[in-house]
C-alpha cells in the first residue's frame, strides 16, 4: 500500500509539474554534458603531456649510429658523452629533474600520436622497433619559459642529436585545451546553479500545491522520510534521465567529434577516446544525483516543515 | 495523559508570552474544554500537545513523553497517538470519504488488508458507513466534520485534540458532533477541545480550563463557558 501510495504520488508529481521537471532535466543534461566535456579535456591535457611532454619539459634525443645529418653524432652516444650531458643538465639552475624515457614508451608514444600503427610495429617484419629508436632524456624545468640556458649548454655537446622544448610544440595545444576546458567548466557551473535553483523552485511549488495533504500527513504521524519520499524520487528520476541524456551526448561527442572527427583529421597528436569517456561518465553518474538529491534533502526540510 | 508544568511559550518579538507559567494536568480518559477569548493561548496549548511547538520554559508531557526532550524522528510516532480535528475539516477534496480516512493509515505504513478492515468500522463509528464513496463536496458541514473525526480516530489514538470543531456548524449539528466526541471519550479516549461555543460547553458539563492572556484563570471539574456567579 505504501509503495502504491508513493508511486501514485510520484506519477502525479511528475505530471503536475511536467514543464518544471523538463526544465530541470534539460538544464542538468546541458550542465553535465559540459562538465563531462571538461573532464575529457582534462584527460586530453594529461594525455598530451604524457605523450608529447608538458610545457615544463624539454626532450633531449641522444645519438644513434649512422646519423650523418647531425654533426655532433659520430656514432651512438658513448657512456662518457652521456655522463658529460647528464652532468651539464644537473648543474643547470633551470632544471628541476631529469629522467630517461624508456624506448618502449617512445614507441608507444609514436602509436598514440598516430605516426605508426600497432600493426606496423608488430609481427615478424616490423617497420620499426623500440631498439631502432634513439634514447631520450626528459628534463623537467623549474619554470616553463626558462630553458634557454640549459638548451644552449647541451645542444652542441657530443652525443646530443636534438634538443626540443615541449612548450614550442604543446604550448598552443595546452592554451587551446585550457580555454575550452575552463569555458566548459564555467558554463557548467552556471548551469548547475540554474539546475539547483530550478529544483528549489519545483519543490516550493509542489509543496505549495500539496500543502494540505502534507499538513495532514504530518498531523497523522507520517514519517519525515515518507513525506519527503515523493520529492526524493522525483529528484532521482530527474537525475537518471539527465545522466542518460548526458551519456548519449558524450558518447556521440566521443565517437563523431573526437574519433571520427579530429582524430581522423589530425595525425601526429594523441587524442582521448572511450577511456576518457568512461572516466567522464563516472564523474557525471556521481554528480548528477548529487546535484538533484542534495538540494532536495535540504529544501524539503525547509519547505515541508516536518 | 497531558501535563503542562509551568509552561511558558514566547514568540519572537516584543509582547507578552502566548502562554505564561501554565500548569494543567489532564488525566487519561478525561474530557477537557479549553476556553478563552481569541489570543488567550488555546491554539498555542494545542500546538504544544502536537509538538508543533516547544515550550520556551517549563515542561509539557504528552502520553508519558516530555515533548521538549523528544527527538525529532520520534515525533511522528507521538502524533500517531493523537487524533486532530480542526474547524475547517481539512479534507482532501480529490478523495472520497473512505479514501480520506484511509489516507491516515496509508501514510503511516498500514497494510492494505488492515486498511480495508479498519476504514468501514471507523466510518460506522461516526455514522457515515453509507457515504464511504461520496466526495467531500457532496456532504454537509456536519458530515464533513464526521469524516475528519473518523480520520483522526482511525489510528485509534489515545488522545483526541480538537480546535474549534463546531466553529463552522449550526447549533443542531454541533450537538450531534459533541455527542460523537462524548461517545469517543466514553470509549476511553482523552479529549482536549478548544472552543468558543458557549452552548456546547454549557450543555456537556465537563471539565473547563479557561485561559486569559496566556494564563489559566479557571479550572473547574464540571464547568460552563463563563464564570459562574
Amino acid at each position: 500500500m505504501q509503495l502504491r501510495h508513493v508511486s501514485t504520488n510520484l506519477r502525479q508529481g511528475l505530471r503536475r509539474n511536467m514543464s518544471m521537471h523538463a526544465a530541470v532535466i534539460l538544464t542538468l543534461f546541458v550542465s553535465l554534458t559540459l562538465a563531462g566535456i571538461g573532464v575529457m579535456l582534462s584527460k586530453q591535457a594529461e594525455l598530451t603531456a604524457d605523450v608529447i611532454g608538458s610545457e615544463l619539459q624539454v626532450t633531449v634525443t641522444l645519438c644513434i649510429p649512422d646519423e650523418a645529418a647531425f654533426p655532433q653524432c659520430t656514432g651512438e652516444v658513448t657512456a662518457e658523452q652521456e655522463a658529460v650531458i647528464l652532468d651539464t643538465i644537473d648543474k643547470s639552475p633551470e632544471v628541476r629533474d631529469v629522467e630517461e624515457v624508456p624506448r618502449e614508451k617512445g614507441l608507444q608514444d609514436l602509436i598514440d600520436r598516430g605516426v605508426v600503427t600497432e600493426d606496423q610495429v608488430e609481427g615478424p617484419d616490423p617497420l620499426i622497433t623500440a631498439e631502432n629508436l634513439p634514447r631520450k632524456l626528459r628534463i623537467t624545468l623549474e619554470e616553463p619559459d626558462e630553458y634557454d640556458g640549459v638548451i644552449s649548454a647541451i645542444e652542441d655537446l657530443d652525443g646530443v642529436r636534438e634538443v626540443v622544448p615541449a612548450s614550442e610544440l604543446v604550448g598552443p595545444i595546452f592554451t587551446t585545451i585550457n580555454v575550452l576546458r575552463y569555458s566548459a567548466w564555467g558554463a557548467a557551473a552556471v548551469l548547475v546553479l540554474a539546475a539547483v535553483m530550478l529544483v528549489a523552485n519545483t519543490i516550493r511549488l509542489t509543496a505549495l500545491a500539496r500543502r494540505k495533504e502534507i499538513e495532514i500527513m504530518r498531523l497523522v504521524g507520517a514519517s519525515r522520510i515518507f513525506i519527503a519520499l515523493p520529492f526524493l524520487l522525483e529528484a532521482i528520476f530527474n537525475a537518471v534521465v539527465g545522466v542518460a541524456l548526458t551519456a548519449g551526448a558524450l558518447a556521440a561527442f566521443t565517437q563523431f567529434g573526437v574519433i571520427d572527427g579530429i582524430k581522423a583529421r589530425f595525425s601526429g597528436l594523441p587524442f582521448v577516446g572511450w577511456d576518457a569517456y568512461g572516466f567522464a561518465m563516472l564523474v557525471v553518474v556521481v554528480a548528477g544525483p548529487l546535484l538533484t538529491v542534495l538540494p532536495t534533502l535540504l529544501l524539503t526540510r525547509k519547505y515541508l516543515k516536518y | 495523559m497531558i501535563r503542562f508544568e509551568k509552561t511558558t511559550v514566547s514568540y519572537p518579538g516584543p509582547g507578552k508570552p502566548a502562554l505564561n507559567q501554565v500548569s494543567i494536568d489532564v488525566e487519561k480518559g478525561e474530557f477537557v474544554f479549553l476556553v478563552g477569548a481569541s489570543g488567550s493561548g488555546k491554539s498555542t496549548a494545542l500546538r504544544l500537545v502536537l509538538r508543533e511547538l516547544r515550550p520556551t520554559t517549563g515542561r509539557v508531557y504528552v502520553a508519558g513523553k516530555e515533548i521538549n526532550r523528544l527527538a525529532t524522528w520520534k515525533v511522528p510516532r507521538l502524533r500517531r497517538q493523537i487524533g486532530t480535528v480542526f474547524q475547517d475539516f481539512r479534507l482532501l477534496q480529490g478523495k472520497t470519504v473512505a479514501e480520506n480516512v484511509a489516507f491516515a493509515l496509508q501514510v503511516t505504513g498500514r497494510s492494505g488488508r488492515d486498511i480495508r478492515a479498519t476504514v468501514p468500522k471507523t466510518l460506522e463509528l461516526v455514522g457515515l458507513a453509507d457515504k464511504a464513496g461520496r466526495m467531500p463536496d457532496e456532504l454537509s458541514g456536519g458530515e464533513q466534520q464526521r469524516v475528519a473525526i473518523a480520520r483522526a480516530m482511525v489510528n485509534e489514538p489515545m488522545i483526541l485534540v480538537a480546535d474549534e470543531p463546531t466553529g463552522n456548524l449550526d447549533p443542531t449539528t454541533s450537538v450531534g458532533i459533541l455527542k460523537l466526541f462524548d461517545r469517543i471519550n466514553q470509549n476511553g479516549t482523552t479529549v482536549l477541545m478548544a472552543t468558543h461555543d458557549h452552548g456546547v460547553v454549557d450543555q456537556m458539563r465537563k471539565r473547563v480550563v479557561e485561559l486569559d492572556h496566556g494564563s489559566v484563570v479557571r479550572d473547574e471539574a464540571t464547568g460552563v463557558y463563563g464564570f459562574q456567579h
